[in-house]
């Protein structure tokens, strides 16, 4: 792990830079967008601490808009009532000349945190997991897609028929990639740099276009902001560069794209994966817990329509509710023997998850396996693609529906995530749905116009 | 109905033991039609059709890119998501209008119009609808206490209250359209824009929502 990004964190001023003229206040929403609004300096003076009111429409509509019903709204939603943001300062940063950001986290007016709200819910399962001895480390592996036009031409174009930035091969590791995609990813980690966000390695994925982007272990909150940030950092440079970027998990009918999550305990700063002989027992445990879940957090995991097109075996993603050492078919792999480096690679969420919620899920996951002592299946041994269905290894569910139904049902999700949040995201999902079916997705067809329109943008 | 003429409609009859099966994890549509059928089935209505049909149906929507399939095998009647290759009829209907057909079918014609009958249940009065809404969808978390319902009819204004409460959510409107959504003939969120008003919270239009969601596509 770098020490790197959290000697950033620590040191980042609690003020506003000396030429900031005005605020960005910053945080997703449930699907995932960075939603957020500049306010001047004087607003901000007036409102960091009591913080800045929000209509509760953040969390009430979908992508094209709509207010998402389907559900009883708890008591503090009212008629799309006020929360409140609340800065968190440590993430304070000076996002451009003039321009500072900083992101926070939703409350309610009595001073609990808004149940539904993404960041929250991964502060909620580090104290927990800090009650009981551990303090997790985590990083990501963003995948995103590159395409030379603009975003006005993508826009046009109904984000079809895009040509890949750099080439149209398919290579993973390629070092051909022309000049323009090298310009675009380097003017990406200079960004990133100048905000303190601590990358490890960029390089050529499998598509056409495509990008894997790594950012450097930390703590969970810390990669949320840093993995929501860099999104929109890649946004940005796309728009000064006049290309496009997408995070759709198959923003072409080809490849699809996702998220590895890696996780490992630590104790006194000792990692807990770690054991000479293989897993350790903490490690087995996390494990148990994170596929005793996996088919209720298929639906964080897999957020959209489009997440379930990916779900085919031999193509990259685990469809099976499976774990093995060094296992890249399987949804956990299990990296062991070494002190620093035991870890578990996390396969299955997708480029297009809400980061907070991902966290979340992979926490409760995590957490309920020790807290519960639970053990995990036998490992497989084999390629866990194309098993039989009698072989004892369950498929991950495969459709929106599959999945919200699993996630209502998961006793272990409701009681991490809470009750609320699980109502409120198995509602969210079958407005989705419904919303595709009805109103013009297409599910016989590789990949929609309704879904390209929807998704390519956002998150 | 357009072009579908060859099909003679028999009398009603008392209900009947039909099978009507939709696959697991169905879409909107297959909901929809499976449900649809069901309420033919249970009305006696269009029994021949339902009864001694065998073949293949396409439905389609005129607008959208929905599409299932009815198999019809002698009262064993299965509903899929998706359309085969070579189906024996093909109807194009419109959705949000009761299965009316769009254009004419193709195929064998005396199946598609059996077909478009049998998707089209007689209703019932707007009171017993609105009674047989309630009593199925009561128990879904959140729903309020009371439903009101205030029906403008032929007769003049007449109004039902089911439950028992303090919460109470009010439904107004043309008793035809209440009739519609009730019976899950018809959208809810569509009928709104079709005469029908409510008095309630977010919170309640949200769930009830649900509840119409419940009553017409079985989900």
């Amino acid at each position: 792990m770098s020490d790197l990004t959290q000697a950033v964190r620590s040191t980042r001023e609690t003020a506003p830079s000396s030429c900031a003229r005005a605020v960005r206040i910053e945080a997703t929403n449930h699907e995932g967008s960075l939603l957020g609004k500049n306010v001047s300096l004087a607003k901000f003076s007036a409102g960091r601490q009591s913080g800045f009111a929000f209509a509760d429409i953040l969390f009430a509509i979908d992508l094209n808009n709509e207010i998402v019903l389907g559900d009883a709204f708890p008591d503090w939603r009212g008629n799309l009532y006020d929360i409140h943001m609340v800065p968190d300062m440590s993430t304070l940063v000076e996002w451009k000349p003039g321009l500072d950001s900083v992101i926070g986290d939703y409350w309610l007016k009595d001073g609990t945190p808004v149940p539904i709200c993404p960041r929250n819910l991964v502060r909620k399962l580090v104290d927990r997991l800090s009650e009981v001895g551990y303090a997790a480390t985590v990083a990501v592996e963003i995948e995103a897609t590159l395409f030379e036009e603009s975003i006005h031409e993508a826009r046009a174009r109904g984000y079809r028929d895009l040509t890949p930035l750099g080439g149209s091969t398919g290579a993973t590791y390629h070092l051909a990639r022309s000049k323009d995609w090298v310009d675009y990813m380097e003017a990406v980690v200079d960004r990133l740099d100048r905000v303190g966000i601590t990358w490890e390695a960029w390089t050529d994925e499998a598509a056409p276009g495509q990008t894997e982007l790594n950012l450097a272990p930390t703590d969970p909150l810390t990669l949320c902001d840093n993995w929501a940030r860099t999104r929109q950092i890649m946004r940005e440079v796309a728009f000064e560069q006049e290309h496009t970027v997408s995070f759709m998990a198959k923003p072409t009918a080809g490849f699809g794209q996702g998220a590895h999550i890696n996780l490992s305990l630590q104790s006194d700063g000792v990692n807990q994966f770690f054991d000479e002989d293989g897993p350790s027992e903490l490690m087995r445990r996390a494990v148990g817990g994170l596929l005793a879940t996996m088919a209720g957090a298929t639906s964080i995991m897999l957020p959209q329509i489009t997440s379930y097109r990916r779900l085919v075996d031999l193509t990259g993603p685990p469809t099976t509710v499976s774990w093995g050492v060094n296992n890249k078919t399987a949804a956990v792999r299990a990296i062991v023997g070494h002190p620093k480096y035991s870890r578990l690679e996390y396969r299955l969420p997708g480029s297009d998850v809400n980061p907070y919620m991902t966290l979340a899920g992979v926490l409760a996951g995590a957490l309920a396996g020790v807290e519960r002592q639970i053990e995990p299946p036998q490992q497989v041994t084999d390629m866990a693609w194309c098993l039989p269905e009698d072989c004892g290894v369950p498929r991950i569910p495969n459709t929106m529906s599959k999945a919200w139904a699993a996630l209502d049902a998961d006793p272990l999700l409701r009681e991490y995530l809470g009750d609320e949040f699980v109502d409120f995201w198995v509602a969210s999902r079958r407005w989705e749905w419904m919303e595709f079916h009805t109103k013009g997705g297409d599910p016989f067809a590789e990949l929609s116009q309704w879904e390209s329109t929807r998704y390519f943008e956002f998150p | 109905m357009t072009g579908i003429t060859a099909y003679r409609p028999m009398p009603a009859r008392e209900s009947v033991t039909l099978s009507v099966t939709t696959e697991d994890d169905a879409p909107p549509l297959v909901r929809l039609i499976g449900r649809t059928l069901r309420d033919s089935a249970r009305a006696g209505h269009a029994h021949e059709a339902l009864s001694q049909s065998v073949g293949t149906v396409a439905v389609r929507s005129h607008d959208t890119p929905q599409a299932a399939t009815v198999g019809f095998d002698g009262g064993n009647i299965a509903v899929t998501s998706g359309i085969p290759v070579s189906p024996d009829a093909t109807i194009v209907v419109d959705l949000e209008a009761r299965f009316a057909p769009v254009g004419e079918p193709t195929g064998d014609a005396s199946l598609a119009a059996g077909t478009v009958v049998a998707l089209t249940p007689p209703l019932c009065h707007w009171r017993d609808a609105a009674q047989t809404f309630w009593q199925a969808t009561r128990d879904i978390p959140g729903v309020p206490d009371v439903l009101a319902v205030v029906a403008d009819g032929p007769g003049g204004r007449d109004e039902a209250y089911f439950g028992d409460g303090s919460g109470e959510y009010l439904m107004a409107g043309p008793a035809e359209v209440l009739t519609g959504v009730f019976s899950g003939a018809d959208d809810f969120l569509a009928s709104l824009a079709a005469g029908v008003h409510v008095k309630g919270t977010l919170s309640q239009m949200s769930v009830i929502t649900r509840a119409f969601w419940k009553v017409r596509f079985d989900v």
